[in-house]
């Protein structure tokens, strides 16, 4: 864990989903509301694995429940201390797309934000409390760093 | 009871669609955004994820439905919409218009599930050929960019109910068919592409392994009451075999695959070339594709097929069914097509689809599905809303 000034990075290595998962359940009271939380990796790097846990550790979702919002867009799941909204822009390409989204409908004091390919977007990099950044390693190797 | 004229609108993901279908057996008109002519200035391809594009065709599209069918506002004996699952800012719009529609007109209001209106599209198009008997249970798989679903389906008074017996634990498989198009460079989305590509590959080139399910199976406790007041998926047996699938690790496997062997250069170049042409045919992509990349899709392509098919026979015989269903846009894939119908066969096991334009999201999917709840009266109040997660029972 490293400290620089207001902002703090740590990083993690997982060796399997199940231990992403368990680790995306200890992230949920870093994620006390209201969050903008950016999930940055490649294709394959883990996010949805992430948010299973995540959605676990807030009670919002069971983690077979949680899949991917590719296609979707946005999947919400409501948990007693927050409402959790997964999102994906990889199919979003321009602002006015972006725009009619309304993903500013979405954040409100019980809200949690988690935005895949959101650094698409400068406001996003911007806004974000939180950025969770994963990346391969290994076949099953992810190494995954935070900051705030 | 006579002819029942049922005004469909669908506004879930990213198709403005309007349909006019009559007493749940006939297509009188079916009518998709992306199709008609106000959308021409744009190419066809604006993504109509984003509300405002459903807020401009829905009017056109529903008008366009009604010319097509020789109907009017007033003739038709219902109005049917989409109430989810899907993209709420999308799904309002068609609610909301469909809402003022009932209202205005004194029509009534049905509120359909879109997963139902896919398995609708099959009983559909076989009233329309004049198969009215389906032998129950009906085992109905919905496959599709957003979708990977198992239904149980069974009758109940005018009505049909729904078990899901398993999903996609992470990716659905038509989002696979998608992302690995984009990966080797064809462009978004590719299912089509695939499907027409895969036949000039190899298909047995490259192995991947078999899809697995690598988290631990479902606990049989269930979450507590709060998720199932919120809607959320809380079955309630827990002792019923489930079929799960998962396609995040293909997707991963043919990236992997493209790193290993060097391609990003030459997918690059493909994506560029093909960039380049206004309207690519097959023989552009076959042009623009070297051995590895046809070998790579069709064996791509080959995995997710048998994963599929092998899972839902194995659901079908676990669950005893005597009809199988298959449906949402990943049903027009002709291999999909192909092996259901020779291993359903082999099984004795009727295999039906919908047609390939009704396979893809419409809205007379929407106005089937809405019949029976037309015939029980099982109308929508005036204050129902939009539900993103909507779940099928």
């Amino acid at each position: 864990m490293a400290v620089t000034g207001r902002e703090m990075t740590r990083e993690i290595t997982t060796h399997s989903p199940e231990e992403t998962i368990a680790f995306g359940r200890t992230l949920a009271e870093l994620l006390s509301p209201p969050k903008l939380v950016l999930l940055r990796g490649d294709l394959g790097a883990g996010k949805t694995t992430l948010v299973k846990g995540i959605a676990a550790g807030f009670e919002a979702a069971e983690e077979e429940d949680v899949t991917s919002p590719t296609f979707t867009l946005v999947h919400e799941y409501r948990g007693p201390r927050a409402n959790l909204y997964h999102i994906d822009l990889y199919r979003v390409d321009t602002q006015r797309e972006l725009e009619t989204l309304g993903l500013d409908d979405l954040r409100s004091e019980s809200s949690v934000l988690l935005i895949e390919w959101g650094e698409k977007f400068p406001r996003f990099l911007r806004e974000r409390d939180v950025e969770i950044s994963l990346e391969r390693e290994s076949e099953d190797g992810r190494r995954i760093n935070i900051s705030d | 009871m006579s002819d029942a004229y049922i005004l469909g609108i669908e506004s879930s993901c990213d198709e403005t669609a309007a349909a006019v279908v009559r007493s749940g057996e006939q297509v009188v008109s079916n009518i998709v955004a992306s199709q008609i002519a106000t959308h021409q200035p744009y190419g066809g391809v604006v993504p109509e994820l984003a509300s405002r594009e459903h807020l401009r065709a829905i009017v056109p599209v529903v008008r366009q439905a009604l010319v097509e069918a020789n109907q009017d506002y007033k003739s038709v004996d219902a109005i049917a919409v989409t109430q989810g699952p899907g993209l709420a800012g999308a799904l309002l719009v068609g609610i909301s218009y469909a809402k003022a529609l009932a209202f205005a007109l004194d029509k009534p209001l049905i509120a359909v599930n879109h997963l139902e209106g896919h398995i609708h599209a099959v009983l559909l198009e076989e009233r329309q050929k004049g198969n009215y008997e389906q032998q129950f249970p009906v085992l109905a798989l919905v496959v599709s960019g957003g979708h990977t679903h198992l239904y149980l389906a069974a009758r109940k008074g005018q009505g049909w109910t729904y078990e899901n017996i398993g999903h996609t634990r992470d990716d659905a498989a038509g989002e696979a068919f998608d992302k690995v198009a984009k990966l080797v460079g064809l462009g978004y989305p590719g299912g089509p592409i695939v499907d027409r590509l895969a036949p000039h590959g190899d298909a047995t080139a490259v192995k991947f392994p078999p899809a697995q399910i690598k988290h631990r199976d479902r606990r049989v406790h269930r979450l507590d009451n709060h998720r199932k007041e919120n809607g959320g998926e809380s079955e309630v047996e827990s002792d019923r075999p489930r079929f799960d699938f998962s396609y995040s690790g293909i997707k991963t496997a043919v990236l992997r695959y493209v790193e290993v062997h060097d391609m990003q250069r030459s997918i690059e170049m493909r994506r560029q070339t093909l960039a380049s042409i206004a309207k690519p045919k097959l023989e552009h992509y076959l042009a623009n594709c070297d051995k590895r990349t046809l070998d790579l899709v069709a064996s791509f392509q080959r995995a997710i097929v048998e994963d599929l098919v092998g899972k839902t026979l194995t659901a079908a015989r676990a669950y005893d069914v005597a009809t199988l269903f298959v449906t949402g846009g990943v049903a027009a894939n002709s291999e999909l097509r192909r092996t259901f119908e020779r291993d359903g066969a082999q099984e004795g096991l009727p295999v039906y689809f919908p047609s390939r334009p009704l396979s893809t999201d419409n809205a007379a999917m929407i106005a089937a599905a809405a019949y029976p709840k037309f015939l029980a009266k099982d109308f929508a109040a005036m204050d129902f809303s939009a539900e993103a997660g909507l779940v099928l029972r």
